[in-house]
């Protein structure tokens, strides 16, 4: 076997560039999941692999490489060169924020981003049973009383004492862990407010938590009477997209193969539906100049935040 | 809506996996050597892509399959599957060697099932009231609870206090790695990304249980000859007979009892509930003398309280989000890779989940108790497995495990690390319960304890508002004081209580 082995090797090797050159993609593609099988993204991430597989007519394999909101993930996908055949779908908070405070081994330049699929839904909220139900009236109850508020980040938390350093309040922040830390806080009155990233979703409908404000740059086409927290007069925004992520060495050919790809997934039924209503994000296209822009404008945005932060 | 929650647990996809899972848990309990937590390590990643309700069901259904399954290597070959059917062997090996095996293995059985459903009742009818009482605990009282139930687990599951506490902040020393919840700053992580988010939670678990348990039977295997097992033969007089069931019904009741109350405890484990209710019935008999020479009882009261304890540790788990023992904490595990955070507002919130898990654990019962009426000649023949078989097996779904969980390489580094850790706690005597237990609930208590005191703004009085909190503080210190106590006064008389 041996003697034969090297040159279908070299072979193999010589004749890779061509064939991609003819026809992309070449073989199965792998999309890689920074989070556990089971999570939210994971669920939006399998379907989105289905759409793909029929869009490129080759298998999609989907891999999770949990750790560190996509950091590992992320580390592993800027050290594969195979022509865009590997790609990542996720949340942009391991590129948006986690450089700026971890040593992590890639940067936002390691990568490129063809296509945004979805919107977060980062929000202010609190209990139906506290005596405030905007951001206005929290603002007035906090002149006179001491506030608790419970993070799930150091963005969220930047931006709230932000706020109430504009406001003059009188606040304590706890950590939680996560939505599912922050629910029994809020609902148990533990805390006045808290941030929540999509877990409200769940309790707004039976009229247990309120939502003070959104924390993106647009309200939410789910709750369309709740304003923003810039429309409250305060000029702060945690936004957050679902994106397609390739490693930054992938030809522009490649990149608006996914484009295209991703803006047929936003059209697409299956993806859509389970998207909106299985994981209540809302579903909407952007196309890789904006993508490209929106993800430096958001890093930035997060840096000037941090700088402030003591 | 409950009745739609009960049909959610009739599906063909849900009854393959609870069926799945109660027959996988058989064959694993009937092998000598491979326990319970063991079987619940190596499975969980199998349950990756089954629907929660599926894979919660198929899990449940594992351990319940092994605590019947170990009964059968007991009393068949006098070698328990796990420790908490070391009880069952006492009689249950010499009923099978003086020509009833069958009517021993059938009285294990039938213990083991009504334990089981009886205790599934229990826990259907306390945790639910209990989870709304749970719901009002704040982080004061979850983490006055989650301390004393370390110290807890800490002074009972080896016997030695001080190495408890040892084995224990050492699983609270492995549980600040990762990034921090507030800054989101890397702790400990000596620039590994894969640590961000901790130590990985199955390596841990597949290392220091399942692996490492592998390490010591092969171990063993070099200086144990092999032991026959006893064969089972077609005999008319060898089956379980109406007085016989008469006779061990009142020990089956008392059995489920005392497994109940000993798995909702933090820290007990079913081997401290069999050994308790085999002590209990003794006492209560007429004729305690046959205890150990082939009394039904015996069997009936080992088996009904081994069973009991695995439902039964699912009420502080539902209840409160805390697990009692090691398969209750990995349990959480589980949950928490279906997205699924367990505690009171589990109930509030997917009631329908729950009802259906409480169903499927029915179903799981009565599985158990078709499996092992019908099976028990095919379940006989793997107690011949030998252990050069079965060992490379196990270790093939350990490595297999953690690849599938996608941590790649580095999972293999850390599973060979603990698998190593694991086997010398095991060797010293250091509580690897402890550990491991320690190791999953510290980011609980340390996010609780944090919240506590900022949200307190270092006010101590804070606390007379929180009486719960109060006494579980006060509990906490006094279970240190007097298990510290005992551990210098050498008492050995808990010695023998291992948990698995």
């Amino acid at each position: 076997m041996r003697p034969f082995a090297l040159p279908i090797a070299a072979a193999a090797l010589l004749g890779a560039p061509a064939a991609l050159a003819e026809e992309w993609p070449s073989g199965p593609l792998t999309m890689k999941i920074g989070f556990e099988a089971g999570g939210s993204t994971d669920i939006q991430g399998r379907v989105l692999a289905n759409v793909f597989e029929e869009h490129f007519g080759v298998p999609v394999n989907v891999v999770n490489e949990p750790g560190a909101a996509s950091a590992v993930a992320l580390t592993s996908l800027k050290n594969t060169e195979d022509d865009g055949h590997t790609f990542l779908y996720g949340p942009q908070i391991g590129l948006t924020f986690s450089p700026i405070v971890s040593d992590v081994e890639y940067d936002i330049d390691d990568f490129r981003y063809p296509a945004l699929v979805a919107l977060g839904q980062n929000a202010i909220v609190t209990s139906a049973e506290q005596p405030f139900s905007t951001m206005e009236e929290l603002l007035d109850y906090g002149q006179d009383n001491p506030l608790t508020y419970a993070q799930q980040s150091p963005i969220d938390q930047q931006i709230i004492e932000t706020v109430a350093g504009e406001a003059g309040l009188d606040l304590a922040i706890v950590p939680t862990g996560g939505g599912g830390g922050m629910a029994p806080l809020v609902l148990g009155e533990e805390v006045d407010f808290a941030f929540s990233g999509g877990t409200h979703a769940q309790y707004t409908p039976t009229g247990e938590m309120e939502i003070l404000a959104f924390l993106g740059t647009e309200r939410s086409p789910f709750y369309p009477d709740v304003p923003t927290l810039i429309e409250e007069g305060f000029d702060l925004a945690m936004e957050d997209y679902r994106a397609l992520v390739l490693p930054g060495d992938v030809s522009d050919e490649v990149v608006a193969r996914f484009e295209e790809a991703a803006r047929v997934a936003t059209e697409h039924e299956e993806f859509r539906s389970t998207v909106e209503d299985d994981t209540f994000l809302p579903v909407e296209f952007f196309g890789t100049a904006d993508s490209e822009e929106m993800v430096r404008d958001i890093r930035a945005g997060n840096e000037d935040l941090m700088a402030g932060a003591d | 809506m409950i009745g739609a929650s009960i049909q959610e647990a009739l599906t063909l996809n849900a009854l393959i996996g609870i069926g799945g899972g109660v027959f996988m848990g058989y064959v694993i309990g009937v092998i000598p050597g491979l326990s319970r937590s063991v079987a619940i390590a190596i499975a969980i990643p199998l349950t990756f892509y089954m629907s929660p309700l599926v894979a919660i069901s198929f899990l449940i259904g594992l351990s319940k399959g092994t605590a019947a399954g170990s009964a059968v290597s007991a009393i068949l070959l006098n070698a328990p599957g796990e420790a908490s059917s070391a009880a069952t062997a006492l009689d249950g090996y010499p009923l099978a060697k003086s020509g009833k095996p069958k009517t021993a293995l059938q009285v294990g059985l039938v213990a083991s099932v009504a334990g089981d459903i009886l205790a599934t009742i229990i826990l259907i009818f306390v945790a639910i009231p209990f989870a709304r009482v749970a719901l009002m605990f704040g982080p004061y009282e979850m983490a006055a609870i989650l301390a004393f139930a370390l110290v807890f687990i800490a002074g009972l599951s080896g016997g030695n206090i001080f190495k408890g506490l040892a084995a224990g902040a050492f699983g609270i020393f492995l549980g600040t790695i990762g990034l921090d919840a507030q800054t989101g700053l890397p702790r400990l992580t000596f620039g590994y990304t894969q640590l961000m988010d901790g130590v990985p939670l199955i390596a841990v678990a597949i290392g220091t249980l399942a692996l490492s348990e592998m390490f010591v039977q092969s171990e063993k295997l070099r200086f144990q000859r092999e032991t026959m097992a006893v064969k089972l033969e077609h005999r008319a007089d060898d089956h379980i007979t109406f007085p016989i069931l008469r006779r061990i019904i009142p020990t089956i009741l008392r059995g489920t009892g005392i497994g109940t109350f000993v798995g909702a405890l933090p820290g007990l484990g079913p081997s401290v509930g069999s050994w308790m209710s085999y002590g209990v019935a003794q006492k209560w008999s007429k004729t305690p003398e046959n205890f150990g020479k082939g009394e039904p009882q015996g069997i009936a009261a080992s088996e009904s309280a081994d069973n009991a304890v695995i439902p039964a540790a699912l009420i502080p788990l539902f209840g409160l989000g805390i697990p009692g023992n090691v398969s209750a904490a990995l349990l959480i595990g589980a949950f928490a890779i279906h997205g699924i955070t367990v505690g009171p507002l589990l109930l509030r919130d997917e009631p329908e989940l729950l009802y259906s898990i409480f169903a499927g654990m029915v179903v799981a019962s009565i599985f158990m108790l078709i499996l092992g009426w019908f099976g028990l000649m095919v379940f006989a023949q793997i107690t011949r497995v030998p252990p050069h078989v079965v060992i490379p097996i196990v270790i093939f779904f350990c490595l297999g495990g953690i690849l599938l969980q996608g941590y790649g390489t580095f999972g293999l580094v850390i599973l060979m690390g603990f698998a190593l850790l694991g086997y010398l706690m095991k060797k010293y005597d250091y509580s690897f319960v402890t550990f491991l237990v320690a190791f999953i609930i510290t980011p609980m208590l340390e996010l609780n304890l944090r919240q506590s005191i900022i949200l307190s703004r270092g006010e101590w009085s804070i606390l007379l508002d929180r009486p719960i909190a109060i006494f579980f503080i006060a509990c906490t210190i006094v279970a240190l004081v007097m298990l510290g106590q005992r551990t210098l006064r050498g008492s050995r008389e808990v010695e023998a209580v291992a948990q698995t």
